[in-house]
């Protein structure tokens, strides 16, 4: 059984790796939207004006409620039938990366909220501007708080990218490879340990990327 | 006060909603234990057929997106088509009922494996492959692999497709034929058929490949696209049993012979593809290993 399980990854080596890489792409770029829509949005939930504040109430309420799945089909087979020659890479990473970006703008929020009134009521007091406590005062305390959440966010959008592969897109990522591989060899056990394996290798190194960076803004107590 | 009568306004209209959706998804399996009728022949409480005998009922996976050999008819809400009648006519020789699953391309040989189907009746080419891993009928149908194309597309056969987007189904024979036939094509490897019609109408790929039967079913549905080019294979479709149950595989061969002996088979020809394509066929008559060499 084990050298069966060798046989199928170094029989399919090229298969897996390209739906490693793809998976990798798919990844990085949804990451990316998901930071800055997020960060964009958070920035809305906690704007002083109540109609930006809806605003961004809005879009969290919106992404956050509507399946992936169902994301995916609007965003590929719905835009392309209303004449929008949309690609499946842009609709899957467009995806993918505004679904993350609510939750990412939701855990930016509670992160700001953490930060107590009486510091920015003390920073105002004391002649900073709104922006100056923002940025000096609330903002760092905020980080360092939601990179345990961020991270949770980033594997979970990581394993979330698995949808796009069994969806309408049929990007060739890590999931559809395996998957083609098992439907070529009959081996299924085989097929999906290594594209466990693989998901793995990415949601571990996430998992030490945070660690590390938690340990660096640790408060020292 | 206001306030909560708005909010109980909402909560009736969601109950409402779900209403209406719980409604539209009723029960719609046939199934249940059948009283076998006298006539059939019993089999042994130890054997797979005996079991089913036992049960009173044999789960039969069917594709449930390809007119015309299996499909959920949206106003019955029940499975029909060629295959379908195949599987009624097994399960009237057992004098059971027979359970219908969808069985897509890619799970059909795993849930033979597992025990989730007793018989795969899903557009089936009989493959060498295949033959490895579980055990045929003998061919029931013989398809031809063919391209499916819009209307006003400059593709005119398999030649054309090199950096074009083709769809076909994961674990489907075309994923090979493809790659040999037309190695520079974009394959789009989905779960089922209905994605491939939902990719050619948006225009996501520019072609189709897959049984002409099949292909045939996405016209009837969509008359803006058409076949080119010649043939590119036979497909025999054949029943798929779990490997190493011969008595099964001798029970269906029976029940198939008898099927194309005695004027069933044209009549469900003619209600399931000759209505379409005006064609007449006669029912095949090779064997297993007959069918694998045609698929070589």
């Amino acid at each position: 059984m084990p050298l069966a399980l060798i046989d199928v990854l170094s029989d399919h080596l090229s298969e897996f790796s390209s739906g490693f890489w793809v998976t990798v792409r798919l990844v990085v770029v949804s990451f990316a939207i998901a930071m800055t829509v997020g960060t964009l949005v958070a920035a809305l939930r906690i704007a002083p004006s109540p109609w930006l504040q809806r605003l961004g109430g809005v879009y969290v309420e919106v992404f956050r409620n509507v399946p992936l799945l169902v994301l995916l089909f609007i965003s590929f087979a719905g835009l392309r039938r209303g004449g929008l020659d949309i690609s499946a890479w842009v609709a899957g990473t467009a995806s993918l990366g505004l679904y993350t970006a609510a939750y990412v703008a939701e855990a930016l929020r509670s992160g700001v909220f953490s930060v107590g009134k009486g510091q920015i009521e003390a920073s105002l007091s004391l002649g900073f501007t709104y922006g100056q406590t923002l940025r000096r005062i609330v903002l760092p305390q905020a980080f360092r708080t939601v990179i345990s959440p961020l991270g949770s966010l980033t594997i979970a959008m990581i394993k979330n990218s698995a949808i796009i592969g069994v969806s309408l897109l049929a990007l060739p990522d890590l999931l559809k490879q395996a998957r083609i591989v098992q439907s070529r060899t009959f081996q299924t056990d085989e097929a999906f340990f290594w594209a466990a394996v693989g998901y793995l290798l990415l949601t571990g190194a996430v998992t030490l990327a945070i660690r590390n960076l938690e340990r660096r803004f640790e408060i020292r107590r | 006060m206001q306030r909560n009568r708005w909010r109980w306004l909402c909560l009736a209209l969601m109950g409402a909603a779900l209403a209406v959706f719980g409604a539209g998804c009723g029960d719609d399996e046939e199934g249940g234990g059948g009283t076998p009728k006298a006539d059939v022949k019993k089999f042994p409480a130890g054997t797979t057929l005996g079991k089913i005998q036992q049960e009173g009922v044999i789960t039969i996976g069917v594709k449930y997106d390809v007119p015309p050999f299996g499909f959920k008819n949206p106003q019955s809400n029940k499975v029909e088509g060629f295959d379908v009648d195949l599987g009624q006519a097994v399960a009237d020789a057992l004098g059971v009922k027979p359970k219908f699953i969808e069985a897509v391309s890619d799970n059909r040989i795993p849930f033979l494996k597992d025990g989730t189907a007793d018989l795969i009746l899903s557009t089936m080419t009989i493959n060498a492959e295949r033959v490895g891993e579980i055990g045929f009928s003998d061919p029931y149908y013989i398809a031809r692999g063919r391209v499916l194309v819009k209307d006003d597309s400059d593709i005119k056969g398999v030649a054309d497709l090199a950096g074009k987007g083709v769809c076909t189904a994961l674990g489907s024979t075309y994923e090979e034929n493809l790659k040999k036939q037309a190695p520079k094509a974009e394959l789009k490897l989905v779960d089922s058929y209905s994605e491939c019609l939902e990719l050619i109408q948006n225009g996501a790929v520019e072609a189709v490949s897959t049984d002409d039967v099949i292909l045939t079913g996405m016209i009837i549905q969509d008359d803006s696209l058409k076949l080119v080019g010649e043939e590119l294979t036979q497909e025999p479709y054949g029943a798929g049993i779990k490997k190493g149950d011969k008595q099964m595989v001798d029970f269906v061969n029976e029940v198939f012979s008898a099927y194309k002996q005695d004027g069933r088979w044209p009549k469900a020809y003619d209600r399931w593809v000759g209505r379409y394509t005006g064609q007449k066929a006669q029912p095949p008559t090779i064997s297993v290993e007959e069918g694998v060499k045609l698929t070589q």
